[in-house]
This record gives structure tokens, C-alpha cells and sequence, in this order.
């Protein structure tokens, strides 16, 4: 552990520029250094993943899709333990006939609680439904205590030490082509622009996002033609830089200041931007400026379409999105300090100035005004988000907290 | 004018009572009573005295009990005195039990929606896992049984998820008394968190006035409304909680008469409108405007002799569009509506 525990240190102090893509790779040095005991190894994983993802999200907070991968890996574990121990519960199905004659202590309750145990532990890892509302809820461990039940007979031994080899294979593997889906979400969203951008049309976007300039890009490749509205996006003008990219490759570009952009809007067919954050009822935490856009799009009927990878989708509710998923940056990217020294001098007087500078990273879009999500898996209505989180996220793992600390 | 049941019972256990609208049930018992004979008979073999109107009227007259509990445990009892030796005997006989009890009161929804619960279960149950008749007859009744508990536990679990969502220093608007929203409050003073409920009167149960001596014995403040008064203190609310008598495949909610015009009312000043309801009272139902439901009527007490040439609208309940809720809070999760037919599918199709 002392090597993950530097790993995670050095991540640590980087947080600021941490992407999904860094936390995967050291989720994954996490798991494959981790040691795992002989039985409950889907249980090590997760406590080891879990003590280091407390971390990482604890050290940024607003960082969100550090948490969303922390939890996709915790599914991903959960899921292949699964499959996994339903393959073993097969094999000890068809053991467990031919050995009944010979052992007395496995009564013919077996292969029924066997398949009872395997149908319950389907439903376990599926969030809870209708459909199972009435059943037993056995606790997951019971899952590992069959096998190791099963492991206690003779003959298995040699299974069980290539099943927990195999569980740690198969889970590298699984957050491998995580992270693989991550790294080419770009080209798998830019696919779509065709079906999305048609000849003659006016796109507005509001500052720089990469899945945004590859899927004009895209379209663009594709003989579409069509003019680009960037706002510039205030007070970081990231829009500069895409509108520089946009001409580069040959697109008609007007740049103008986010104030116009209620103005401009009735000239515009289509909104297209990027996201920080997708929240589990449908909004959207996008860069500063983007609920203005929203709101003018809706007051004039222009569809709002959201670019977001998978691994932006974040499975909590945003209750206070103001307070608790903003980050609030340094004025001096508002103001320019020599100029303003003395309004905002801390040393005078009562000791507080009476200017205030406040310079939030983020805004909140609420889901009724977007229009559609284009993600990595197609794209979908606000409505659906549920679904995609139930595709990629298990129940337990909400909060991410240690099992000996959360007091349930 | 024919009593709604469901509604009765309500009052009886929420409403606070005038002794006018008293005499007027009693009356109306006795004639429940009178019809309801003739269905005893069909319940089972001559000569049995075992009815299953009977016995869901027993557990529905306890006021902590969810409706829905109380019909699963009229269908366990059923399945108690079966004499039945086939799966397929007792499914029939089930069958039989849970349309009485449904064509009985037809304006409960969590009665209809427990009782096609328990058919689905039973059904799936018996074809999966059992060979031995015996052992999963004892299963299914253990399993109806276990549901008391199941319902206890899913008003915990709604209680916990609504938590984050009630911040230090909000204003709560409640409408009628729903036992959900009463965990839920109770739990947010538990965890003292300071936070102030305004309670609306409710007519003509007037239940707002016990839920509002309720929270005033867990110290937390109060202010009563009269129902008109909405609006005009919608402005220092931060959020409508309610509860849901049923929660319909649209994804709307049927509650008590009033929870509309609060929805609306809410949703042009933009605040969120939160309902808590427990996943067992999904219904398959799609009522497409207010008067698409059965009738569900309750007798309303003025105070003051009404002539008989004016007509009273007596409906107890309505329907609240989707479009007008925030967000429903389940024992399966925090659902937006739209999850609701996805989930009713999963279990019916």
C-alpha cells in the first residue's frame, strides 16, 4: 500500500488539472497493487478503491467527474464479481448434484438456495425495483460465503485460486476499456454532429469546450456548411481561442461578448455546448454565462443541445447547485488589482472593503430548458439521464465512504 | 351519493370530526355493510365464515398501517385458510380474493396497486423457484407478512434521501396529512436541522390542523393557512413537500383535493414541488384530465344548512399533471416522473 499511498499524494497536489482519465489510471495501479485475501476479494477492491476515491473527492469536491469515476470503478468491480461468481454458482450447481450422495452435510437446500442465492444477487447489483419490492434482501456478502463454502469441498482449490486471479484481470480489464471510452468520446459524440447540423444553419456556442470544436469539426468534414456565433465567455475568454480554431479550419466565425447574446439569439438555429458536470435529474453545471444562453434559447424557441461524455454524468442531485457545486475563482481575472488596490484593501478602516468581487466558475441549467444530450451512448431526452445512471452506477455507491465509518 | 371508503377511513384517522359528518358516516357504514353481505358468499366454500372484505377492514382500521399493507395481509390470510393443494388453485383463489377486495372500494389506488403487487409476486414466485406446494405456500405468507415491514422501512428510507434536500433555514409548504411526510419532517428535527413548515387547514378533513399539533409536539414552527392562502404566501416558500394517495404511469400524482391547485400555483412562481410516496403505490393508471378517475366522494360539512337545490362538489382527490412536479421520492430512489412508467413496465410487461 505504501506505493498507492504515494501515487495518491502526488494526484493529490495535481488535483487541479485532474481529468476522468487520470483518476482511472490510478484507480487502476490502486487495484492491481492491491492484495487481495483468498475469500471476499470483490470486497478488498471495493474497500481500497473506496478509502482512496474518499480522498480524491474530499481534496476537490467541485471536481465531479472524479467522483464519477471513482464510482464507475466501484460498479465495475461489483459487476464483474458477479458475473464471475454466477459462472462459479454454474459449475458448483452441477458439482453439487453428483456430490450429494457422498456428503452429508450438503443437504438438498443447495442447489435451490444456490440458484435462490444467484437470482438475489442479480437483483442486488440491479437498483431496487417493483418488481423485487417483496422479495428477500440478502446482504451482499452472502454471495462470497457460498463460494467460500463451495471452496471448502475438495477438487474446487485449484478453481478458486484462477477465479481470484481472474477477478483482478477482469476488473483491470473493464477500467481499461473505461478508460479507453473516455479518450475517444470526442470521436464517438463527433459521429453524431451530422444527424444534428444541417446546410445553412447558424450554431451559437458560449466559450471553448473540445467536444464542442471536434463536433463542428466533424460536420465540417462532413461538407456541411454552416456559420458559427461564439460567445466569448466572460471573464476568460476561452471563445477567443475557439473562434481562432473555427477559422482555422475554414468556418465562418462572428465572435461576439456574452451580453449579445439575447440579441443574436432570433438569427440562430441551433445551441450547441459543452458541459462540466450532468446532474442526475438532467441539469447541466456548465461554464458561467450558459444559464443566459439557455434562457434566451427557450424564450426563442431554439433547440439547446448539451455535449456530454458518459463519464460527465454524475449519479447526485444538485439541492443547492449555487452554493455547494460552484467554485469561486480569483478576481483578478475580473479586475486589475493595481487600479482597485485601494477599494479592496483588507488593512483600512473596518477591515472590510466595500467592494466585493465574486467570480464563479460555474452555472446551474436547469433540465427543462435543455433540449437533448448528446453523449457517447446517443443522444437522449433530460428525462432519460435515470437510465444511463442505473446503466452505470450501483446504488451503494452514492455516498463513497468507508463501510466501518458510515454508520448505517 | 355513493361514499368513497378510502376516504372515509382517512378522516377517520387524520381528519378531525364534527359530529355532523359523523352521523352522516355512520350512515353510510350501515349501508356498506348491508351490500357487502351479498359478497361474502363467493369468498369460499359454504359454510366458512372467512371473508376477505373482513379482514382488510380490520387491518385498514389502524391508523399507522398503509393501505397497501393492509390489503397484502387480507390476501395472506386468504391464502392461510386456502384449502387449495395446487399453485394454480391458489393463484384462482387469490385471483378471486383480490378482485372482490378491488371492486369493493374501487377509489383506493394503493389498495388496487398492493393487491396486482402481490398477484404479480405470487405468480412470479411459483413458477421460479418452489417444487414443494407447502414450502412455497409458507414462503408467500411469510413474504406478505414480512411486507408490514417493508412498508415501515421504505418510509425510513424516503425520510433519509429527502434529508439533503431540506436545508437549514428553508420554509416547507405541506398539504394534508401524509405519514411520509411526517417521517420526513420528523426525521430533518431529529437531525435538528431548522427549518419552518406552513401547514394548510385541509378541508374538509381539516387534517393539516392535526399535522400541524403534531409537528408542534416535535418544537418545530408552525403556521396554518387556510387552503386560499396559498398563493398568497407561496413567495416565502422554498419548496412544496406532499404526499400521494397514488402515483399514476404519466408520472403525476392522485392526492388529496387541493394538491393541484398548490402544484400549479408553485410551478408559476418556480418553486419545486417534492412528492413522497412509497414504490408499492404505482399504479397503472393514466387519467388524462381531472374527471378521468372513478369518482371518489366525501361528504363535506359546512356548518351551516345548504339548500337542496345547490350542488356540492364532493370529490375528495385530484390529479396532478407531471409536468408540475420537481421530484418523487421513493423507497427505490429519487425519481424524476419520468422513471415511474419505466419502472411500471419492468414489473407488468
Amino acid at each position: 500500500m505504501p506505493d498507492t499511498q504515494a501515487l495518491v499524494m502526488t494526484f493529490l497536489t495535481s488535483l487541479k488539472n485532474a481529468t476522468a482519465r487520470q483518476t482511472a489510471e490510478l484507480l487502476r495501479s490502486v487495484i492491481s497493487q492491491q492484495r487481495v485475501p483468498y475469500t471476499n476479494q470483490a470486497g478488498a477492491l471495493i474497500d481500497a478503491v473506496k478509502a482512496v476515491g474518499e480522498q480524491l473527492i474530499a481534496a476537490n469536491p467541485v471536481e465531479l467527474a472524479v467522483g464519477n469515476i471513482v464510482r464507475r470503478v466501484l460498479h465495475i468491480i461489483r459487476e464483474e464479481d458477479l458475473s464471475l461468481t454466477t459462472a462459479a454458482i454454474g459449475e458448483l450447481n452441477l458439482s453439487a448434484v453428483s456430490d450429494d450422495e457422498n456428503d452429508d452435510d450438503r443437504d438438498g437446500n443447495t442447489t435451490l438456495s444456490a440458484a435462490a442465492v444467484a437470482a438475489a444477487a442479480r437483483s442486488t447489483l440491479r437498483p431496487p425495483s417493483l418488481q423485487t419490492l417483496l422479495e428477500d434482501t440478502p446482504v451482499s456478502a452472502a454471495v462470497p460465503q457460498t463460494s467460500s463454502s463451495g471452496g471448502d469441498s475438495e477438487g474446487k482449490t485449484a478453481d478458486k485460486s484462477s477465479r481470484s486471479r481472474k477477478l483482478k484481470h477482469d476488473v483491470i480489464e473493464a477500467v481499461n476499456e473505461l478508460i479507453q471510452d473516455i479518450v475517444t468520446c470526442h470521436e464517438q459524440i463527433a459521429e453524431q454532429a451530422v444527424e444534428h447540423i444541417h446546410q445553412n444553419e447558424v450554431i451559437l456556442t458560449l466559450g471553448s469546450s473540445r467536444t464542442v470544436s471536434e463536433f463542428l469539426f466533424a460536420a465540417k468534414e462532413k461538407k456541411r456548411s454552416f456559420r458559427v456565433f461564439v460567445a466569448e465567455g466572460a471573464p476568460r475568454y476561452q471563445g477567443h481561442l475557439l473562434a481562432k480554431e473555427l477559422v482555422a479550419r475554414g468556418l465562418q466565425t462572428t465572435l461576439i461578448t456574452d451580453s449579445a447574446v439575447f440579441a443574436m439569439i432570433s438569427r440562430v438555429n441551433m445551441v450547441i455546448v459543452g458541459a462540466h458536470a450532468v446532474m442526475a435529474n438532467g441539469g447541466v453545471i456548465a461554464p458561467v454565462g450558459m444559464n443566459l444562453v439557455a434562457l434566451a434559447a427557450q424564450k426563442h424557441a431554439v433547440p439547446f443541445v448539451v455535449l456530454a461524455g458518459s463519464h460527465k454524468l454524475c449519479p447526485l442531485y444538485p439541492h443547492n447547485p449555487e452554493v455547494l457545486l460552484n467554485e469561486l475563482r480569483s478576481p483578478s481575472e475580473l479586475l486589475d488589482f493595481g487600479e482597485f488596490s485601494d477599494c479592496m484593501d483588507f488593512g483600512s478602516g473596518s477591515g472590510s472593503p466595500l467592494l466585493h468581487v465574486v467570480n464563479p466558475a460555474f452555472d446551474y441549467v436547469p433540465p427543462k430548458l435543455v433540449s437533448l444530450f448528446i453523449t457517447d451512448a446517443g443522444g437522449h431526452n433530460p428525462s432519460y439521464m435515470y437510465r444511463l445512471i442505473a446503466d452505470y452506477y450501483s446504488a451503494d455507491d452514492l455516498v463513497v465512504q468507508r463501510r466501518a465509518i458510515a454508520g448505517n | 351519493m355513493s361514499m368513497s371508503a378510502y376516504y372515509q377511513t382517512r378522516a377517520a384517522h387524520h381528519g378531525v370530526v364534527t359530529s355532523d359528518w359523523l352521523a352522516q358516516s355512520q350512515e353510510a357504514a350501515t349501508r356498506a355493510v348491508v351490500t357487502g353481505g351479498q359478497e361474502i358468499v363467493d369468498g369460499g366454500k359454504s359454510g366458512r365464515a372467512f371473508s376477505v372484505i373482513d379482514e382488510f377492514n380490520n387491518w385498514r382500521k389502524q391508523p399507522d398501517l398503509a393501505e397497501a399493507v393492509a390489503a397484502i395481509r387480507a390476501l395472506a390470510a386468504v391464502i392461510r385458510n386456502s384449502e387449495a393443494k395446487t399453485m394454480m388453485e391458489l393463484e384462482i383463489e387469490l385471483k378471486k380474493a383480490s378482485d372482490s377486495l378491488k371492486s369493493w372500494d374501487t377509489t383506493s389506488i394503493s389498495l388496487t396497486a398492493g393487491c396486482d403487487l402481490f398477484m404479480r409476486y405470487v405468480t412470479r414466485t411459483s413458477a421460479l423457484e418452489y417444487e414443494d406446494f407447502n414450502s412455497a405456500r409458507s414462503r408467500l405468507i411469510e413474504r406478505a407478512e414480512k411486507f408490514g415491514e417493508i412498508s415501515y422501512k421504505a418510509r425510513k428510507i424516503i425520510a433519509m434521501l429527502s434529508q439533503d434536500f431540506i436545508f437549514d433555514g428553508c420554509t416547507i409548504l405541506v398539504h394534508g396529512f401524509s405519514r411520509v411526510v411526517m417521517e420526513v419532517l420528523k426525521m430533518a428535527a431529529q437531525n435538528k436541522k431548522l427549518f419552518r413548515v406552513l401547514c394548510t387547514e385541509g378541508r374538509p378533513d381539516r387534517s393539516g390542523l392535526r399535522l400541524a399539533n403534531e409537528l408542534a409536539k416535535l418544537d418545530v414552527p408552525v403556521k396554518l393557512l387556510i387552503d386560499s392562502a396559498v398563493a398568497y404566501t407561496m413567495d416565502e416558500v422554498d419548496m412544496v413537500f406532499v404526499g400521494a394517495d397514488g402515483v399514476v404511469e404519466s408520472g403525476g400524482i392522485i392526492n388529496m383535493m387541493g394538491t393541484y391547485q398548490i402544484a400549479l400555483v408553485a410551478h408559476s412562481m418556480n418553486k419545486p414541488v417534492y412528492v413522497a410516496a412509497e414504490s408499492y403505490k404505482f399504479a397503472r393508471l393514466y387519467p388524462l384530465d381531472q374527471k378521468d378517475m372513478g369518482p371518489a366522494l366525501r361528504p363535506i360539512d359546512f356548518g351551516v344548512p345548504i339548500p337542496s337545490k345547490v350542488e356540492v362538489e364532493t370529490s375528495a382527490r385530484d390529479y396532478t399533471p407531471p409536468q408540475y412536479l420537481t421530484l418523487l421520492f421513493t423507497d427505490l430512489g429519487v425519481l424524476t416522473p419520468s422513471v415511474v412508467s419505466d419502472e411500471l413496465i419492468q414489473l407488468y410487461l
